[in-house]
């Protein structure tokens, strides 16, 4: 029996240390994942913080994209709205301006308008063109321009002359569809601060 | 503005490459606007460019292709051409002349602008010293580019230099300010699919309502391009010296503008000078960089990104020479980088801002900026020798601290010059990852930066 009793002993011993190894081993293993839980947990949150700094970053980049369009397009939409009100008014004034009255300041236009071209040309040997309606208001005027002719053929306008120098090397446009259009960008600008548009 | 209109000529004398020779011409003035209208109707816009002996010659900006000598006439307008400007440029687009090209009428405007500009008075020039974020880490982080800075990009062709200028273009901004930021984008003698890409890419990403777009496209006459530039300037100029906005500006390719002006000269019959480039490429170059700044008491500023593609990769050709000279620095983009597929390819060592020492650091970017940025530069080129050592010893042959920057050397290129084209990083991010380079080392190498940021930003392994 004596044997039996050193043979339960050296069970009992193995038992015990076997149970020491298995439970450090699961006290390592318990501190060792709890050391990788604590390791995780700053890279986690960096991870988490970086996931949400990217999605706030995207959605920022989709709020621009979203907005900015949406801008651009209503600005386009109301340019195209205002350039139609600025025609409109435009081609009502070119209306008016084609039936105003010759009579009474007209003829004072018409000879400024051939003062100004005789001194821009630099001669008074000139040519004449004009529409039919203005006429009778050149060829009065023509006794003051001494070397001045005004030709039979009428030219497409709503008013004033155009002048040519007789060697036909230089011509002036003074008409009065030339000055509008050379202050076309000013007058856009005027009429669409009547909208309430610009300064 | 006025209501008087130019004398119209007839007498062509002759016409020669883009230039139109006219004669019997009385009071016509230097760089005074001029109609050319031909035998169909067709109006192109032209400038003088000589007057003298009764004959004015007149640059065509639209080619003087299908001009003949007789039947053309040339009506010199009375005034230089000039750039009807307001707030409501931006989010246009316009061709290179400054002509509408979005299908939308011309702008409303406040004022018209001599597209020459006026000289900035030096004394009233302030000292360019705010930073502006591109969101591209290498050049935030190393080559920072500050408000009123004129600062070039040295590329070679078929290079991602456009792609590069599309994204400065959509992700600039003024950090930490309310202050309003605009781009105006310039492109010269480009393809249509490039034009095409600069248009979408800041539609797309939102940035084109405060942005202003002039194209001028490969088809277009390259004489057209001389004004390209001038247009979108006195725009930008508008902008940030009435408006007070901060600006920036980026031209591509001022290669195609040099050869354009090399197209007149030659045309003209002047001595050329290197390359066959007028002597004035100088001169002239200046006149476009200089218009880059900010002045005393008004709030907004002018920053120039122009872009040139070097002929040959050769940057002591006469477009990178010349333009060197007068910008603040460079950012080069290398072959080598670009054909290892890195993006953006830009080669830091051949690379410089003069102007960034004085945009970054406290209140601006962060205490530690300039320190970090000069340990990355030395590092990395400390790594391109050991590469190049390696390349004949082998790796074997190495020491432990020449493999720790051949390692940093790989790490620089592939975390932190490497981007996505729509990746916009912040300048904190920025210099994290500059850290992260640096923190490849072992703190005895690290000498450049003092001890308190090293305690403070180095990242243990």
């Amino acid at each position: 029996m004596a044997s039996n009793s050193a043979l339960e002993s050296t069970i009992d011993k193995i038992l015990k240390n076997t149970e020491h190894d298995i439970l450090t081993n699961i006290k390592t293993g318990l501190d060792e994942s709890q050391q990788s839980l604590d390791d995780a947990i700053p890279k986690l949150e960096s991870e988490y913080d970086k996931i949400i700094s990217d999605g706030k970053k995207e959605a920022d980049k989709i709020e621009k994209q979203i907005t900015g369009s949406s801008d651009i397009e209503v600005r386009n939409k109301q340019l195209m709205v205002l350039e139609e009100a600025v025609d409109k008014v435009f081609s009502v004034a070119l209306d008016q301006i084609a039936n105003a009255d010759r009579s009474g300041d007209y003829s004072n236009l018409i000879k400024t308008l051939i003062e100004e071209a005789t001194k821009i040309l630099g001669t008074s040997d000139i040519s004449i063109f004009t529409n039919a309606k203005d006429k009778d208001a050149v060829q009065s005027a023509l006794s003051q321009f001494s070397g001045a002719e005004l030709l039979s053929e009428t030219i497409d306008c709503l008013g004033g002359i155009k002048v040519k120098s007789k060697d036909g090397a230089m011509t002036f446009d003074n008409t009065i569809d030339a000055r509008i259009e050379r202050l076309k960008p000013l007058i856009r600008k005027e009429i669409a601060a009547k909208f309430g548009v610009g300064n | 503005m006025t209501a008087e209109g130019g004398v119209q000529y007839s007498k062509i004398a002759e016409i020669k490459g883009p230039l139109v020779v006219v004669d019997d011409v009385e009071n016509a003035a230097f760089d005074e606007l001029v109609e050319i209208e031909t035998t169909e109707g067709e109006r192109r816009l032209g400038k003088v460019l000589e007057v003298g002996n009764g004959k004015a010659i007149v640059q065509v900006f639209e080619g003087t292709t299908g001009l003949s000598i007789s039947g053309t006439n040339a009506k010199f307008v009375g005034k230089v051409m000039e750039m009807p400007v307001s707030k409501e440029v931006l989010g246009r687009v316009f061709d290179g002349l400054g002509r509408p090209k979005d299908g939308l009428p011309d702008p409303i405007a406040d004022k018209f602008v001599d597209i020459n500009g006026e000289p900035m008075n030096p004394e009233q020039r302030e000292y360019p010293k705010d930073f502006i974020q591109t969101g591209v880490s290498v050049i935030d982080g190393l080559m920072t580019l500050v408000r009123g800075q004129k600062l070039p990009i040295f590329s070679g062709s078929g290079m991602s230099h456009n792609l590069l200028a599309a994204q400065i273009a959509r992700q600039a901004s003024v950090v930490g300010k309310q202050d309003d930021f605009a781009v105006v984008f310039a492109a010269i003698g480009v393809q249509y699919s490039e034009a095409e890409y600069f248009r979408r890419s800041l539609e797309e990403s939102g940035a084109l309502k405060r942005s202003v777009l002039f194209l001028n496209t490969a088809d277009d006459p390259a004489i057209e391009r001389i004004i390209t530039p001038r247009v979108a300037l006195t725009v930008a100029e508008y902008l940030a010296f009435e408006l007070g906005m901060h600006v920036l500006v980026v031209i591509t390719d001022m290669t195609n503008y040099a050869e354009a002006l090399r197209e007149i000269s030659a045309a003209r019959e002047e001595v050329p000078g290197r390359k066959g480039y007028p002597g004035y490429l100088y001169t002239d170059l200046s006149t476009l960089y200089e218009r880059a700044g900010k002045l005393n008491g008004r709030k907004g500023s002018v920053t120039q990104v122009p872009i040139l593609s070097m002929p040959s990769d050769d940057i002591t050709h006469p477009i990178p020479d010349l333009t060197g000279y007068i910008t603040e620095g460079q950012i080069v983009v290398g072959r080598d980088l670009f054909r290892q597929g890195v993006y953006p390819p830009i080669n830091i060592l051949s690379s410089l801002s003069r102007l960034m020492k004085d945009g970054i650091g406290e209140g601006s970017t962060r205490d530690d900026h300039s320190e970090v940025s000069n340990q990355v530069y030395d590092a990395y080129s400390r790594s391109q020798e050991v590469r190049a050592l390696a390349g004949i010893v082998g790796k074997a042959g190495l020491t432990e601290i020449d493999l720790k920057y051949l390692e940093l050397g790989d790490t620089f290129e592939k975390e932190f010059l490497t981007q996505a084209t729509d990746e916009n990083r912040t300048i904190e991010e920025t210099l994290t990852l500059m850290w992260k380079i640096v923190s490849k080392l072992p703190k005895n190498e690290i000498t450049k930066i003092k001890d308190k940021h090293v305690e403070k930003y180095y990242q243990e392994e």
